[in-house]
């Protein structure tokens, strides 16, 4: 086993939000073979402010975060394409004219995975003993697709799954984007519909996916539709949890 | 600014004919271009190629820009520097003024919207025809086109039947070619009576000094051949080092504009009419416009300007496909207007386009030349949210910013964090829910709450129920191995025929080819005069004595038609109407044949061949088989080069003219032939200089 321990970002969403989302990336990691640790000084990796314009306010969150988690030497794994994104991608251009806290940011995104990239990338693990009778939409999330590359990992841990039935999304916006879905509601609920639509008539149970600010706009647009459909994170399905977010 | 984007968001939403032709359009436009991807042998390296190229143009721009001008004045070509818009109307329109031009024939540039050169023209008592279809459509409505490649995506064909019921006084119809064929014959007489031609450049060629044009329609040729002057708006950005990087360029936009292999007509433009040729302006001018570029190329957004204009980014973009080009409020719409917008017409006023966007990345994903537009897009709020602070004028919204430097000081603290956590865990339980997640929220934030519902905090949050977890592995799996599914590779191009090939791909976009024996080629033509029922042959093959036979071609013609038979320099005037076009055709010879796009290239010179491959209704070209070459690449290497060199203008053509500008409906036949039948012959080559090796 390369990678006995990890350090688990679980990110402000879910810490606030939905802590049954981190309970089932405890589970799925540990019935992977690895010790989780949880950074108890961890808070928010900053890309609210980096989506919305003010690089002053991210860079603060940035290097909150890069101390965090530099502490320890263990690699790092988060359960959101888009924070992913941001620690992999998003501090580079923030530290662009930065040297010192450009190396130490690129050290940190050397060590940070996506929850289903580590999975199967790193450590090699799909078969997580995980069975679900259902028939369930997966909405591959814009940042995690294109902005990491990911789409085979997660696809691969669902197949493993005994007894489920996958289809597939359209890889197109749900129209959360962060501040987007404040500042623009009416282009983020128009893309809202669009999504809901395609997963009315896929006709599924639940909607499955690796980024819960995604999960949280679509389960938010079929609760206010009053459709029985929820939505789970692709840990929560490994876990064994109902669907829900919560 | 930002308020009036919003009310026009919310107007296009509610359009429900808009909502259906953007769909269509995205639809139709992405998967015409995932098929014609699929075509090239690898379009990934293709793609890398294509950003290598661009990037290392923007890195030294300077460089060939001054190679660009010295090359194209070493052409003929009288060459203008335009810092700003103003500086580049006023050069057209003192042009305009010094030929006495009072009409100008126009056709589709985005440069030229971007400067706001037709208003110019029109203070200065000089009238502008747009001669493409859709740009022509727009300009009738009063309004901008709403597209960078589809400029009337947001009409339907009842819309411009309307509109030419009460604009050029025809019976109302929605016949998709009716409409275009009433256009084509109130456009035929623009083209010819111009004084002046007007037209942009999707590339220009510095090592070479040649303007790229890349056409469907056939206006583009007219409006560069056939008025006695042209000015060509070039952005300076558009400059290609060299030929040699020409071919993927083409083989990437117009696969990602319209889903074609190669549009049309690419007409290669080297220079004026020279001395010894029959068609063609007597004077090219180039206006290098720069309008901000220069300041992008300094900034952190010189990545944009690696756009070569394909518009499929619009076309990928979840935004344009829910509100449409003219909500933007910018000549460029779609995500890569969002970053140059700003950039050339100024932050204050477009700088908030750069909000409009979830930054899902799909027009990235599709980009020829791989922009980062996302990233793009995150400098341009960057800068946006700066200069909000200072403006008087705050677009940003107020709230915004405050929450944002709250949000940074607590999260910069551990300790403040968890504190934030518990407080709004309370305070969510004051707000109206069901079944945990809150209803309505407050503020600003009701925004949310209009079409979702918000899941309430929780009252313990992840970081104090983690204290509780078991954290020690549990495996239970067995190590599987990150296997990889592996992609089937693309499909090599057979190796087929390089003939065959040729054949198959003319015909895929509506062009004929009948292979004659040489000795068979008199009939073949005269059969073909027959079967189109031309009352006219314009005879423009050049290097004519070099194809055994020649003689009897023409007497054949004679023996066996009553047709009249004229020199290619007179097409111009015998097909000065549609009527006149309809009943001619022209024949030439094709100097080369490209197999991988069926495409016969067709240069200047005394015999008139750019008027008689353009204005007749059916054009035929000779082409031997000696002369058919795998691809662009391949005849640039092998004696192009050098022929481009000789000729003032070497067109590229790929079928018969064609629009899809009404609904995407293809309507075959526009200001160009409506038939191109080309006759491969085992004769000798028409390449007029030395054969090749």
């Amino acid at each position: 086993m390369p990678f006995p321990r990890v350090q688990l970002l679980a990110t402000c969403l879910v810490d606030a939000l939905f802590p049954g989302v981190g309970e089932a990336v405890v589970t799925s990691l540990t019935r992977a073979g690895v010790e989780v640790t949880f950074p108890p000084d961890q808070t928010c990796c900053g890309q609210p402010a980096f989506n919305a314009g003010f690089w002053d306010e991210a860079r603060r969150m940035a290097r909150h975060t890069i101390d965090v988690f530099l502490a320890e030497p263990d690699p790092v794994v988060v359960p959101s394409g888009s924070c992913a994104q941001m620690i992999r991608h998003g501090y580079l251009e923030l530290f662009a004219d930065d040297p010192a806290w450009l190396d130490r940011a690129r050290v940190l995104a050397e060590k940070t995975s996506e929850l289903s990239e580590f999975l199967v990338d790193r450590i090699g693990q799909v078969e997580l003993g995980a069975s679900a009778s259902a028939r369930v939409a997966y909405h591959p999330s814009c940042h995690l697709l294109r902005g990491l590359g990911v789409d085979r990992q997660p696809r691969a841990l669902l197949g493993a799954v005994e007894g489920l039935e996958v289809h597939r999304l359209e890889a197109e916006c749900c129209g959360f984007g962060g501040v987007f879905a404040i500042d623009e509601p009416d282009l983020s609920g128009a893309m809202l519909d669009r999504k809901l639509t395609a997963i009315q008539s896929a006709g599924v149970t639940a909607v499955v996916g690796c980024d819960v600010s995604c999960l949280m706009q679509i389960e938010g647009g079929l609760r206010k539709h009053g459709s029985g459909v929820r939505c789970m994170h692709l840990a929560q399905l490994i876990a064994g949890q109902e669907p829900g977010l919560r | 600014m930002r308020a009036a984007f919003h009310r026009r968001v919310r107007s296009a939403l509610a359009d429900p004919a808009l909502q259906q032709a953007l769909d269509h359009n995205a639809d139709r436009r992405q998967r015409a271009r995932l098929t014609a991807l699929a075509t090239l042998p690898d379009a990934e390296a293709t793609r890398r190629q294509v950003a290598g190229i661009r990037r290392n143009t923007l890195d030294q721009l300077d460089v060939q820009l001054a190679t660009l001008r010295e090359r194209l004045a070493e052409n003929g070509w009288q060459v203008h520097d335009a810092a700003s818009a103003e500086d580049a109307c006023r050069l057209a329109v003192d042009i305009c003024h010094e030929h006495g031009a009072t009409r100008v024939a126009k056709s589709k540039s985005m440069v030229t919207e971007e400067i706001g050169l037709n208003p110019a023209l029109e203070r200065a008592g000089i009238e502008v025809v747009e001669t493409d279809l859709g740009e022509y459509i727009v300009q009738l409505r009063g309004e901008p086109p709403a597209h960078i490649i589809s400029p009337i995506v947001h009409l339907t064909r009842q819309d411009v039947g309307a509109l030419f019921e009460s604009r050029l006084g025809i019976p109302y119809t929605d016949d998709v070619a009716t409409l275009n064929a009433a256009a084509r014959r109130t456009l035929r007489p623009v083209f010819l009576d111009a004084q002046v031609g007007v037209s942009g450049a999707n590339f220009a060629v510095a090592e070479t000094g040649t303007l790229v044009l890349v056409t469907n329609e056939g206006n583009g040729r007219l409006v560069t051949q056939a008025p006695p002057v042209h000015i060509a708006f070039v952005g300076i950005e558009r400059v290609v080092p060299a030929l040699a990087d020409l071919p993927p360029l083409l083989q990437l936009l117009p696969r990602s504009a319209t889903g074609q292999q190669l549009t049309s007509y690419v007409s290669l433009i080297q220079a004026p009419r020279a001395a010894n040729d029959a068609d063609g302006p007597l004077m090219r001018h180039a206006i290098l416009v720069d309008n901000g570029r220069t300041q992008i190329a300094g900034s952190d957004l010189r990545e944009s300007l690696a756009c070569i204009r394909c518009g499929a980014c619009l076309n990928a973009c979840p935004v344009y496909r829910e509100i449409g080009g003219h909500a933007y409020d910018s000549v460029y719409p779609g995500p890569i207007g969002s970053v140059i917008s700003p950039g050339l017409f100024g932050l204050a006023s477009h700088g908030h386009l750069a909000k409009a966007s979830s930054l899902c990345g799909a027009c990235r994903e599709v980009c020829p030349a791989d922009i980062d537009l996302p990233t793009l897009l995150l400098r341009l709020r960057r800068d946006y949210a700066q200069h909000a602070k200072h403006a008087k004028h705050a677009q940003q919204t107020w709230w915004l910013r405050a929450v944002m430097r709250v949000y940074a000081w607590t999260a910069s603290s551990p300790r403040r964090f968890g504190l934030a956590l518990r407080a709004l865990a309370w305070g969510t339980r004051l707000l109206p829910a069901r079944a945990g997640w809150a209803t309505g929220l407050p503020g600003p934030l009701r925004a949310w709450t209009l079409t979702r519902h918000f899941p309430a905090f929780q009252a313990i949050a992840f970081r104090r129920r983690v204290r509780r977890l078991d954290l020690a592995a549990h495996p239970v799996g067995r190590a599987s191995g990150g296997e990889t599914p592996t992609r089937p590779l693309p499909r090599p191009i057979e190796d087929e025929d390089l003939i065959a090939r040729f054949q198959r791909e003319l015909e895929a976009v509506g062009g004929e080819v009948q292979r004659v024996p040489a000795a068979g080629l008199p009939a073949a033509l005269a059969d073909t005069v027959l079967a189109v029922g031309a009352s006219q042959v314009f005879l423009a093959w050049q290097g004519g004595a070099l194809l055994p036979g020649f003689q009897s071609l023409e007497e054949e013609l004679r023996r066996r038609t009553a047709a009249r038979l004229l020199p290619g320099s007179d097409t111009r005037v015998a097909c000065s109407s549609i009527e006149q076009a309809a009943a001619s055709v022209g024949v030439t010879a094709a100097v080369a044949a490209l197999a991988d796009t069926g495409t016969i290239l067709v240069v200047s010179g005394p015999q008139g061949a750019q008027d008689a491959s353009l204005l007749p209704g059916a054009h035929v070209a000779i082409l031997s088989a000696q002369d058919v070459y795998p691809s662009l690449s391949d005849w640039l290497e092998h004696g192009g080069r050098s022929l481009l060199a000789e000729r003032s203008n070497v067109t590229l053509i790929t079928g018969p003219s064609r629009t899809a500008d009404i609904e995407m409906m293809l309507t075959i036949g526009v200001h160009g032939p409506s038939r191109l039948i080309v006759l491969v012959c085992d004769g000798a080559s028409q390449d007029p200089r030395e054969p090749r090796p």
